[in-house]
């Protein structure tokens, strides 16, 4: 999937991927990926200021811990960012319904 | 860090551009990540590749950083602001004849040299997207010297005007303004040492 098809969703999905439990960067990229089957596979290194920025505007908070002798950051959704995500989700759905009827997709084959 | 030469190499360059603490963040993905290969690839070399590549160049974390630092906001804003601010500057100056102010002409050049410095480090600012630290550097340069050219041009105005126009009133509001603008962001984007 081309990263300009996921401009202004990029935020969702971090957070989506924090929803579970905390994780640090290459942890939440890993299951970006996992979680879309390998579609959305963004270069790991871009995915640390998204996750700073997203700290900076209080919807995760970070911390420091010490794992196999690194220091490793993690980040876990806040209250704020739970509300920022079901408003993502709902802002997500409604695209989609609209886009979909626009673009007049025929539902899926059935492949068995 | 039990690594790769590679890995070393590539957070010795991300580490010349970023803020220590965020290539304290990179190194910690950045091993994961050749490990990761390393159990599925079995060769240092090969995993060690596949995690940079991977991670991206580091020309693309670094503008990444770049473009989602308090520091770029701050940039862009002062400039933003800056033409609006001469505009304003130039008209109190001009009405308050600030030509026949008692100043000696040293004290003009210096003020517009530094002004100029100011406003050529705030577009240094704008256009550096390789390298944090630099960029970091020279808009912090250019705001607390607006800061300090703000205060020097209030004075000057509330000292050396003899009369005070409309224009002054609405020049030094404005200055004022900047300044506590950018007294409030500074500390709070040098503090998030992260970014």
């Amino acid at each position: 999937m081309r990263a300009e098809a996921l401009k202004g969703h990029l935020d969702g999905l971090l957070l989506a991927a924090l929803e579970e439990r905390p994780r640090h960067g290459y942890a939440v990229k890993e299951a970006l990926r996992d979680t879309t089957e390998g579609r959305i596979d963004l270069p790991t290194g871009t995915i640390y200021p998204a996750l700073h920025r997203l700290e900076r505007a209080g919807l995760i908070a970070g911390s420091w811990s010490v794992v196999g002798g690194r220091r490793r950051r993690s980040y876990e959704l806040t209250a704020a960012g739970r509300t920022a995500l079901s408003r993502e989700r709902t802002g997500w759905q409604e695209f989609a319904i609209a886009i979909t009827a626009a673009l007049g997709t025929r539902p899926w084959p059935a492949t068995s | 860090m039990a690594g790769h030469e590679l890995i070393s190499a590539q957070l010795a360059v991300l580490a010349a551009r970023l803020p220590a603490q965020a290539v304290e963040e990179l190194a910690d993905g950045l091993q994961e990540s050749y490990e990761h290969h390393l159990r599925c690839h079995g060769d240092s070399e090969v995993a060690a590749r596949a995690a940079i590549a991977q991670f991206g160049d580091a020309e693309m974390i670094t503008a990444a950083f770049v473009r989602a630092s308090p520091w770029r906001r701050m940039t862009l804003a002062l400039l933003a602001t800056g033409p609006i601010m001469a505009a304003v500057w130039a008209a109190a100056l001009l009405s308050g004849h600030a030509w026949d102010w008692p100043l000696p002409a040293p004290a003009k050049i210096l003020y517009g040299v530094a002004l100029l410095s100011a406003a050529i480090m705030l577009a240094f600012s704008a256009l550096t997207t390789r390298n944090y630290r630099r960029m970091r550097r020279a808009v912090t340069s250019a705001a607390i010297g607006l800061i300090l050219l703000d205060l020097v041009m209030m004075i000057a105005v509330l000292t050396l005007a003899p009369t005070l126009t409309w224009p002054m009133a609405i020049a030094i509001p404005a200055s004022l303004l900047r300044v506590l603008a950018v007294g409030r962001t500074l500390p709070a984007a040098s503090a998030a040492q992260l970014y």
